[in-house]
């Protein structure tokens, strides 16, 4: 058996008394597209956040690439070969989208403890940022502060992001809210440019756009994992239709 | 991650002003002002370095200033040392205590971390002011003599201006490249989206850390220069209206640019110097500057100034279109 990408065992996490997260156990092997679902409130992004590094979990144990991270801090993941995107876009609204996409390469370099090398100098990272925002369709506008786009095109350069780290592990959190139906469509076509090297872990909303990308699905409610399976599997549980529409 | 608002021009008739500063003031008063404000610009340009560049506001940016002058006068005036040795150990010794002061400081972000900076500084100025035995307590600690290096005699105060002057170049030049640097971008990403700079691998701590130490070098600097200038040091320098002083020549001239603290440092010098020869009550006349700097220009007089200047380019450029377009317009006619 191989060694998974992801390994969650017991994972909780309470705010004061109250549980985001229960007694999660999930185990993601590589080149899997996993898929969150479940109701606002479920516990999804908590999670997210849990594996992430954004806070420690009260109980339970994270394995990223076989390694202990439990106690790890986030950019310590990061180094490991995972990447994220929020939820709640998360950029530098008043860079360029080049230098945006730069920033994100410049994380996992020593070049970044550099106090003395001009960054603008560095032709290589710049034309690699630039080649990955051709890879998600954005270089025409390479130049444009991210104040200056539209909401969907901030949403591909959230991944450009994520992608110029060229992870192993890939956390996607609702990379298509707010997106118009055309919109939907260029991110649905990037994502699946994804080579399967790449284990992406993502959350969405969108059942019909979910299910299409899916090998498996993690049902959600109340922080508690209640329907794990194949596609057929998840959509044919009676619980699944419970969680989702109460009965 | 604004780039600085030090173009060209303003650059030139600055570099102009300064160079040629002891031949516009003959006298050695208004001389002597000028090497205070390069001083304190120094110190401005590094508190700079935490508040405009790294988000962090430190009300603590005295004890850096104190603390060398303090070392530099002790060591070069009662312990035996030679000038070198002194400055060197001052600014070293000041360095390694911004380390743990950094250490310490950044265990808390925003209100937190101005009071830590706010209570380290205060702890510091009470030693000051009690140990007596060591710092000449409220009388304070002088017998310094100006050093001479390569036969310079810094007792001149044009000399000694040029001196100072030397420095602020040196300290603008590492500044301007510091922030350009891969450490200087990392800081500002760490400014505006920290927890987007963990998920990007980014050590925020150790990046806000390695800043705060840079920062504090040239708080060292300063202070060394400082040391130098008055040949006295007492617990006001390590007091918190030095710090709050300085924090206001970083805002009053504009956070985030490299111009901006030098500006601020000449206006607060000026006021406190020159105006107070003038008039008593200069604090209230500063406090009104300051408060029409905080309504007409919140961003600073340097950032202020620049958008001014951009306003009124965009207002003149429209006619300068309908001329042309009235010249074309008679022209087809």
């Amino acid at each position: 058996m191989t060694m998974p990408v992801l390994e969650v065992t017991g994972l909780s996490r309470y705010f004061g008394g109250l549980p985001a997260v229960r007694d999660v156990t999930m185990r993601v092997p590589a080149g899997e597209r996993r898929l969150l679902l479940g109701p606002n409130g479920a516990g999804k992004t908590t999670f997210f956040n849990l594996i992430a590094g954004d806070f420690p979990p009260s109980q339970g144990e994270i394995r990223i690439f076989g390694q202990n991270v439990t106690r790890r801090s986030a950019n310590e993941r990061t180094q490991l070969g995972m990447a994220r995107t929020y939820q709640i876009i998360t950029l530098f609204p008043k860079n360029t989208l080049l230098h945006n996409v730069v920033i994100s390469l410049l994380g996992l370099r020593d070049l970044r403890f550099n106090p003395w090398s001009d960054l603008r100098r560095q032709t290589a990272l710049w034309d690699k940022a630039r080649a990955t925002l051709a890879r998600v369709g954005l270089d025409h506008i390479a130049d444009r502060t991210v104040a200056e786009t539209s909401y969907g095109e901030r949403r591909r350069l959230e991944i450009a992001m994520a992608l110029a780290q060229t992870p192993k592990l890939l956390l996607l959190d609702e990379p298509l809210a707010g997106l118009s139906a055309d919109e939907r469509q260029d991110v649905q076509r990037l994502l699946q440019s994804i080579p399967r090297d790449v284990t992406i872990v993502m959350i969405e909303h969108d059942m019909d756009v979910a299910l299409a990308f899916a090998d498996v699905i993690t049902v959600m409610q109340h922080g508690q994992v209640v329907v794990e399976g194949s596609r057929a599997d998840v959509v044919a549980d009676p619980k699944t239709r419970e969680v989702y529409l109460g009965h | 991650m604004r780039g600085p608002a030090f173009n060209a021009i303003p650059r030139l008739v600055v570099c102009a002003a300064l160079l040629a500063l002891p031949w516009l003031v003959t006298s050695d008063y208004y001389v002597n002002i000028a090497s205070q404000i390069v001083i304190a610009a120094i110190l401005a340009l590094s508190l700079n370095l935490l508040i405009g560049f790294g988000g962090m506001i430190s009300l603590g940016h005295a004890a850096y200033l104190g603390v060398a002058a303090y070392l530099t006068i002790y060591l070069t005036a009662h312990a035996g040392f030679g000038h070198l040795a002194g400055a060197l150990i001052a600014i070293g010794a000041t360095t390694v205590l911004a380390m743990l002061f950094g250490y310490l400081a950044l265990r808390a972000s925003g209100l937190g971390f101005l009071m830590i900076t706010l209570a380290l500084g205060q702890i510091l100025w009470g030693v000051a002011y009690r140990w007596a035995s060591l710092t000449g307590g409220d009388n304070g600690l002088g017998g310094l003599k100006r050093p001479h290096p390569f036969g310079l005699d810094l007792s001149n105060p044009a000399i000694f201006y040029y001196f100072v002057l030397f420095f602020l170049v040196i300290a603008i030049w590492c500044i301007a490249r510091f922030i350009q640097s891969g450490l200087g971008q990392s800081l500002q990403g760490t400014r505006d989206q920290p927890r987007r700079m963990r998920a990007l691998g980014y050590n925020v701590w150790l990046i806000q850390w390695l800043s705060f130490v840079f920062a504090g070098f040239w708080g060292a600097v300063a202070g060394l220069l400082y040391a130098y200038y008055h040949q006295f040091v007492s617990p006001q320098a390590l007091h918190l209206t030095t710090s709050a002083e300085t924090l206001l020549m970083v805002i009053a001239g504009g956070t985030g640019t490299l111009l901006g603290p030098v500006v601020g440092a000449a206006l607060v010098v000026i006021l406190k110097n020159v105006v107070s020869a003038y008039i008593t009550r200069w604090l209230i006349l500063l406090g009104v500057i300051f408060v029409a700097i905080v309504l007409f220009m919140p961003e600073g007089l340097v950032p202020g100034i620049t958008r001014g200047l951009r306003t009124l380019k965009r207002r003149t450029r429209p006619d300068e279109t309908a001329d042309a377009s009235s010249i074309a317009g008679d022209r087809i006619r």
